[in-house]
């Protein structure tokens, strides 16, 4: 037989009334211990809150009284008969265990680690694919505008030096974007210095510093490859994806957005980002690489740049080539490897 | 049995057998010896924080016994729990975890409770992650139509407060009468959109008195079962207050930067010819910097927050009841201080024991007096009220209510 101590509260004031609960079969029996007043209720009526630490449980009856009690063991056992909240009742046990709190921090990295390196990347994928070419080039112009302002000059190079390098560019261009619309455009920008970006609707800008800082022209179709490679895998669109992915899932994860805990999400997402970012220069370099090797061409020139544009600069806007880029030596190491494996197969 | 059971002892206190006096004795310390166990003062001859001394007056403390390791244990299962279902469970461990801090909460030996109705927040959580992605595509596609979308967002703003604390005081529960919430939704809209839209136009005169605002809505429009609190708040107090913060903020500030300046420079002239040795202490020295000014704001906000939850409880009156409340802003700027810090350095780990070690300080500093019996309250019957409210303003951490 079940029996144990409650406060009774009628709902109906906040008076507090000790009773004795007493479980006879399928009837619960409520007999106040001072006031004399006894009922019975169908257990199956009554709901039992479940049970959270080692807190108090509450029992709400039939007709909205409620019973408060502390003998947990009591009242578990009541549970246990009744025969409810079988899910609940087992993440209440779960959570008394130490073991199981491990399993949880162990799981909670898996599951994240899993997350933001195939679930986001790969839904960002789809997302960004799925944009029409009307919002990207919108959002493309927006930038633009934005860069043309603050960091952006007409090019000072020779009428002569332009045509000739869009007329090569345009050839390869040609070549390897078959459904994007990319095009070239040269600009001035002491603040970006040598270097070259491009916009999702298939603009690719060259600075008149990256130009001089070349040394042949197959230095300048190396990046222009690698650029084109970020447009034809839409990269940028992607990135930005991937990163309000990371963000809404670490909020989720924290609880909330604007609190001091926020800070300390701050830098797991930063490091995803940096990774993502890291993933793309690979891809774009890979896509260069692959280019010249299939034109017979070894990729020292394209190597070369990298170095001596990393060598020289200063700052740099938005989606540039080496904005937030893994360490310019480790993608040379790459190319080099990825080059070789090319030759050897 | 893992705790005490109040109320079912013989009425004899369990240190020095005393009888215990009729109503309010659950614990099973008498007056007397609790006061003494705890290290308090007898608050009923404190004059100067209880007013007039009467003789029927009774103090109750608020207890709370929440512990960090069994909490952490709730926490890190309900958030795995919540990553595993892709966020649905959500709902359910905000209930949990709410319940384990209402249950803690003990006045005269009986807890609180939290009675939402998970699938209720569920659907509030739907819809908010809904308006969350159609935000989080506008920004990617067009900043123009983000900016678009929030301020549509922060003309829902008013409504979502005043359902959120709708929600929360029908859900909060003590001796099984709910609590309630009165406010109108046009005084929503004046409190939360009309006086933050005048701040630019007022320079910012008016924000002590957005400030009282805010904390009237809330604290005049609580009610526990039929009886409504009475919050006798002054603007004219938050002005003072307001004005005091701003003269000491503006002259630390000046000398924090008069320090830097004096400091960069002396290292310059200390250390000229030796650049590595310069470069590292003014690195040092920034450093010391950025940690003095995080100290600073932590100290003004949470000196802030403590003066106003004092002055608000006191200025409260709940039919017979009145309240304490102790806070410091120093011990709570300590407190979130070293939260920061340990959260920072166990990489959140220890999240669970930050906010328990606050609600504690907070909690424990509450008191409620009264020269009759916790007894008397009326229940009122109050139709059921959606979560949307409650889910926003949480996924969006609004400041509202305490
Ligand atoms: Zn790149």
């Amino acid at each position: 037989m079940i029996r144990f101590d409650a406060n009774y509260f009628d709902g109906k004031t906040s008076i507090s009334r000790t009773v004795i609960f007493t479980l006879y079969g399928k009837k619960a029996e409520i007999r106040g211990v001072d006031t004399g007043f006894v009922f019975t209720v169908p257990l199956v009526d009554c709901e039992i809150s479940p049970a959270i630490g080692n807190t108090p449980r509450l029992i709400r009856l039939p007709g909205g009284a409620m019973c408060e009690a502390v003998d947990l063991d009591a009242v578990a056992a009541l549970e246990e008969l009744k025969g409810e909240q079988k899910i609940l009742r087992l993440v209440h046990f779960i959570e008394g265990r130490w073991k199981a709190a491990l399993v949880s921090i162990a799981g909670i990295i898996i599951f994240a680690w899993f997350f933001v390196v195939f679930g986001i990347p790969a839904i960002a994928e789809k997302a960004a694919f799925a944009v029409s070419a009307d919002i990207l080039n919108e959002v493309s112009n927006q930038t633009l505008e934005v860069l043309e302002n603050r960091f952006l000059k007409p090019s000072e190079l020779d009428q002569s030096r332009i045509d000739k390098l869009r007329r090569d560019f345009e050839e390869v261009l040609a070549d390897v974007c078959r459904d994007e619309q990319c095009r070239v455009e040269f600009r001035k920008s002491p603040v970006v210095g040598p270097n070259a970006f491009a916009l999702p609707s298939g603009l690719i800008i060259v600075t008149d510093e990256l130009v001089e800082a070349s040394e042949n022209e197959r230095e300048l179709i190396g990046i222009l490859l690698h650029e084109a490679a970020h447009i034809k895998e839409r990269h940028g669109l992607r990135g930005i994806i991937q990163n309000t992915g990371v963000f809404i899932m670490v909020s989720v994860f924290v609880g909330d957005v604007a609190s001091i805990t926020s800070i300390a999400a701050s830098l797991p997402t930063l490091l995803a980002q940096a990774g993502y970012s890291r993933e793309f220069e690979r891809e774009a370099d890979e896509y260069a690489v692959r280019y010249f090797h299939q034109k017979g061409w070894d990729t020292e020139s394209y190597r070369e740049i990298l170095v001596r544009i990393t060598e020289k600069m200063t700052r740099y806007p938005g989606d540039s080539l080496l904005s937030s880029h893994p360490i310019t030596e480790e993608r040379v190491e790459d190319i080099l490897k990825l080059e070789e494996a090319l030759a050897g197969g | 049995m893992s705790r005490e059971e109040p109320g079912f002892q013989d009425d004899k206190c369990s240190i020095c057998g005393s009888e215990i006096d009729a109503h309010g004795s659950e614990e099973r310390l008498c007056r007397k010896c609790e006061r003494e166990v705890t290290g308090e003062a007898n608050p009923d001859q404190d004059e100067s924080v209880a007013g007039p001394y009467i003789a029927d007056t009774r103090t109750y403390d608020i207890r709370f016994t929440g512990s960090a390791g069994e909490f952490f244990r709730i926490w890190i299962v309900n958030t795995f729990l919540t990553i595993i279902t892709l966020g649905i469970y959500a709902a359910w461990a905000k209930v949990r975890n709410r319940q384990y801090f209402y249950r803690n909460t003990l006045l005269d030996g009986h807890v609180f409770d939290y009675t939402a109705n998970p699938v209720a927040i569920l659907k509030g959580n739907l819809i908010v992650g809904g308006g969350a992605v159609i935000y989080a595509m506008t920004e990617v596609f067009n900043p123009l139509y983000s900016a678009m979308v929030v301020l549509v967002f922060s003309l829902f703003i008013p409504f979502l407060v005043y359902k959120s604390l709708r929600f929360m005081s029908r859900n909060s529960v003590y001796r099984n009468v709910s609590f309630g919430f009165r406010g109108s939704l046009s005084d929503s809209y004046v409190t939360y959109l009309l006086y933050p839209f005048l701040i630019p136009f007022t320079l910012g005169l008016i924000m002590p008195y957005w400030a009282y605002a805010k904390k009237k809505y809330f604290f005049g429009n609580m009610q526990f079962g039929t009886t409504e609190n009475k919050f006798r708040g002054k603007p004219g107090s938050f002005y003072a207050k307001y004005a005091q913060v701003s003269v000491f903020t503006v002259s630390v500030l000046i000398l924090i930067g008069v320090v830097t300046f004096a400091g960069k420079s002396a290292i310059s002239e200390l250390f000229t010819g030796y650049t590595g040795v310069q470069n590292g202490m003014v690195l040092l020295f920034m450093f010391m910097f950025y940690m003095a000014l995080f100290m600073f704001v932590t100290l003004i906000q949470q000196y802030i927050y403590a003066w106003m939850t004092n002055y608000c409880f006191i200025q409260s009156s709940l039919g017979s009841l009145s309240f304490q409340s102790t806070l410091k802003g120093k011990s709570l700027m300590w407190i979130r201080v070293t939260n920061v810090a340990a959260i920072l350095f166990s990489l959140g780990l220890l999240i669970p024991w930050a906010q328990i070690r606050r609600t504690r300080y907070i909690l424990e500093n509450l008191k409620v007096v009264t020269d009759g019996n916790l007894d008397e309250f009326q229940a009122a019957s109050r139709p059921e009220e959606g979560a949307l409210g409650e889910a926003s303003t949480d996924f969006f951490d609004l400041e509202i209510g305490l």
